[in-house]
């Protein structure tokens, strides 16, 4: 007998049906064959297939048995097939009524004693499910949560095979997982790191909170041992808060690199920070079937260099077309991957070899020897950083004092980056635009509007300054950002001034 | 001999015999036995000053190259230095921007580019000036040839002016050679405490003349010249309207660079003030940025 069964499975972040079909036929050898175009390890779950079968109490009939995974041009890799093969031979079996199985999509990864594992990738399976009109989704508990955050199909969380037959079979009744993700992401978290613990460091605090408030591209430029890496750390403390919309795109991604927790959806914006050493691969994502990389994981978060000249040249410049697309292209003989990579790159870097310029009592560094370091980072890259600040040293005085003057907590930072994030997402409501970063060159003119004082500091800084075409947008959007800091509709000449105030010193 | 390769690039030889060889190269210890020179030599009826420092200079040697540089090329002096990294490059630059004779002498054949970042001076030095070796045209740059062509700067000037030196800088070299040679050596006065004056102070205690302006230096050429007042910061704001903060930071910053933080500290000011304040400086030229905002006076 025939029946089939929907699966899914994934492309890079692409997800794709699958139809799973078994047949059972009488005559000739016993044979269990599984086809369609597959990997290593999908073939291989046939033994794992028949052994749960029998530790449930069910045996694999001595027939002819063909397993074909639909539409069979195209390569099946990974483990989630198990559970959709193991249904679909029990209903070909007369065990499980194909009625039930219609609209239903199931995924999941077998044990030999017939209890299920979580598998990657379930929450955009879930996404794609409801779109294509499917009423319920069955999945392994483990991966109840992830699939529950999604509204409008029901999700079905089981433990083991007995339990899925039981209930398809509708002996039993198991409630579906239910997420309110808006619910999950009012709980307050904890930060390890808070900007009360930096001391001083005016001109940096600001400078993060401008970056943080319009996910500006930022640098920090200061002397070894001045707090770089300290302020790196406390930025997930001042982070905008997530909505729901990004909450789930941020979760997609997690989910496709297996990385997700218990908890089923990342409530927070992430926060990557690769040593200097990694490879441009794990930068950008790769694999032989591409997974997300480090651009990616950090997508609406944070992305930070630390020892920015450290890292190879190669593995910068692949940052270049994400950092403009806001996602990134990967080719593999298999098809083209493209994952999400709308992150705000922080990086820290020392202004020159010995790190102390322009401290000339220290620093011996030649002008040649700074441009050089300089030079490691290449000037695009350069180009597409808005904020660069200054990180001083603090001086013995001010590390000693007990109550230093000023050490604001990032909670009051990020009520104040909150406020700004509201004013934007009220602006771009009903467009792709989440924060000013996002900004177009057209869209520029629309809400970077300048007065004529405002245009005329403007000209002159750029004749006097020497600053790029990009720079000029740079200058717009960060200066859009200071503005909604300051409550105020229109850019101001102090608005202006702040943010050419933040451009790089180095190529001013 | 003059090989066609060197004539076509205009590169001349000369030995002491040639009329045009310079008399002030004649006279010193060791004299050369010939130069290639590129362009012009210095007129002999003109006074010639060597404005030479320390290759790695402060932001105060450099505006300090550049003063005294303008002033003396302004008052039709012939600046003579080694086209070196920091202070000498600085100095020859100034008197280039103003379209006045300057002349360098190299420790490289005149094919060679030597330093690189000077491409500029070595492009623009031939409209007014020249190139002068002694060694031939493609003769690279050794470290050991660079001391002995400081005995040409010091013979072709008839005053040394040592904007900026450390301790150990090889401008002591061309002190020594200078005196041996009966040149008046004048020194640019630094504080006590910065070790990139460290050299030019330790000059001026062995009794080397101070140039407290160079006035000092025009007077010993026996060159008329007004007064020229000492660069006065207060008087470069007359006129400019500045708001009262603005006055505040300019008055807070010297010529050694300082962080917007100790900027901060320095005058009390809101942040959110200060980069207005310090960008309309900037923009009126009053003050440059070095680094990262890190600022300083331009004189």
């Amino acid at each position: 007998m025939f029946s089939s069964i929907h699966s899914m499975t994934l492309f890079g972040m692409h997800v794709q049906r699958v139809e799973v079909e078994a047949d059972l036929a009488d005559g000739g050898l016993p044979v269990f064959e599984m086809v369609g175009f597959l990997s290593g390890e999908v073939k291989e779950s046939k033994e794992r297939i028949r052994t749960a079968l029998k530790n449930s109490g069910y045996f694999l009939p001595p027939k002819r048995i063909t397993v074909n995974l639909s539409p069979a041009n195209m390569k099946k890799s990974g483990s989630s097939f198990d559970l959709a093969v193991a249904i679909s031979l029990l209903s070909s079996m007369g065990l499980i009524v194909p009625e039930e199985l219609s609209d239903t999509v199931v995924s999941g990864e077998l044990s030999l004693s017939g209890d299920l594992h979580p598998v990657n990738g379930i929450l955009p399976m879930v996404m794609e499910a409801k779109k294509s009109g499917f009423r319920r989704f069955v999945l392994p508990m483990a991966n109840a949560r992830e699939g529950g955050a999604v509204e409008g199909i029901e999700v079905i969380g089981v433990h083991n095979l007995k339990e899925v037959i039981s209930y398809l079979n509708g002996s039993i009744k198991i409630a579906p997982t239910v997420l309110s993700v808006d619910e999950i992401l009012k709980n307050a978290h904890d930060y390890p790191h808070d900007f009360s613990e930096i001391v001083g460091q005016l001109p940096l605090r600001r400078g993060m909170e401008v970056a943080v408030a319009g996910m500006h591209n930022i640098m920090l430029i200061g002397p070894p041992g001045s707090g770089k890496s300290m302020a790196a750390k406390c930025m997930p403390s001042i982070l905008p808060p997530l909505s729901k919309e990004e909450c789930l795109e941020i979760t997609e991604i997690y989910s496709v690199a297996g990385l997700l927790g218990d908890t089923g959806l990342v409530t927070e914006r992430p926060f990557m920070s690769p040593h200097h050493t990694v490879s441009p691969q794990a930068l950008s994502g790769g694999g032989h079937v591409p997974k997300p990389g480090a651009v990616s994981l950090s997508h609406r978060g944070v992305l930070f260099l630390d020892e920015l000249p450290e890292f190879s040249r190669r593995a910068l410049e692949i940052l270049r077309q994400p950092m403009e697309d806001k996602e990134i292209h990967i080719s593999r003989t298999q098809g083209n991957y493209s994952f999400p990579a709308n992150c705000l790159l922080a990086a820290a870097m020392n202004p020159c070899p010995c790190g102390y310029y322009p401290d000339r009592n220290r620093c011996r560094c030649s002008e040649s020897e700074i441009h050089n370091y300089l030079n490691r980072i290449s000037g695009p890259l350069l180009d597409r950083i808005d904020i660069c600040v200054p990180v001083s040293e603090i001086p013995f005085q001010e590390l000693s004092q007990s109550t230093p003057a000023y050490n604001e907590a990032s909670a009051s930072i990020r009520a104040r980056v909150s406020e700004a994030a509201e004013i934007q997402k009220k602006r771009y409501r009903g467009s792709s635009i989440h924060f000013n970063s996002d900004l177009g060159v057209k869209e520029l003119s629309i809400y970077c509007s300048l007065g004529l004082k405002e245009s005329r500091l403007l000209e002159q800084a750029f004749s006097s300054l020497h600053l790029s075409a990009r720079a000029y947008h740079r200058v717009l959007k960060c200066a859009r950002t200071i503005a909604d800091l300051d409550h105020k509709d229109k850019i101001s000449y102090d608005h202006l001034s702040e943010a050419i105030g933040y451009q790089n010193g180095f190529r001013k | 001999m003059q090989d066609n390769k060197y004539f076509s690039e205009k590169i001349t030889y000369l030995t002491p015999f040639d009329k045009a060889f310079p008399e002030k190269l004649k006279d010193i210890p060791n004299p050369p036995s010939g130069i290639y020179v590129k362009g012009q030599l210095p007129d002999p009826n003109i006074p010639s000053v060597a404005i030479i420092g320390s290759r790695m200079a402060s932001a105060y040697g450099i505006s300090m190259a550049r003063y005294f540089s303008s002033h003396l090329s302004g008052a039709g002096v012939q600046i003579i230095s080694g086209i070196a990294k920091g202070v000498d490059g600085v100095g020859q630059r100034t008197a280039i921007e103003m379209g006045n004779p300057t002349f360098g002498v190299l420790g490289c054949g005149l094919n060679e580019i030597y330093p690189k970042e000077n491409r500029d001076i070595f492009e623009s030095i031939l409209k007014n000036g020249g190139l002068i070796s002694e060694y031939p045209p493609d003769t690279k740059p050794l470290a050991k040839l660079f001391p002995l062509r400081n005995r040409l700067i010091s013979g072709l000037a008839d005053i040394i002016l040592v904007v900026e030196a450390g301790e150990h800088s090889g401008t002591s070299i061309t002190v020594s050679r200078a005196l041996e040679q009966g040149k008046d050596v004048f020194a640019v006065p630094g504080r006590i405490t910065d070790p990139f004056s460290a050299g030019c102070n330790q000059l001026i205690r062995d009794g080397a003349g101070i140039a407290l302006s160079p006035e000092a230096i025009l007077n010993a050429l026996g060159l008329p010249s007004e007064s020229i007042a000492p660069p006065d910061c207060k008087k470069k704001l007359a006129g400019l309207h500045l708001a009262k903060l603005e006055k505040k930071v300019y008055i807070s910053l010297d010529l050694y660079p300082k962080s917007i933080e100790s900027i901060l500290n320095q005058t009390g000011a809101a942040l959110a003030e200060l980069y207005p304040a310090l960008l309309r400086l900037k923009l009126l030229g009053l003050i440059s940025e070095t680094g990262q905002n890190n600022y300083y006076r331009n004189l």
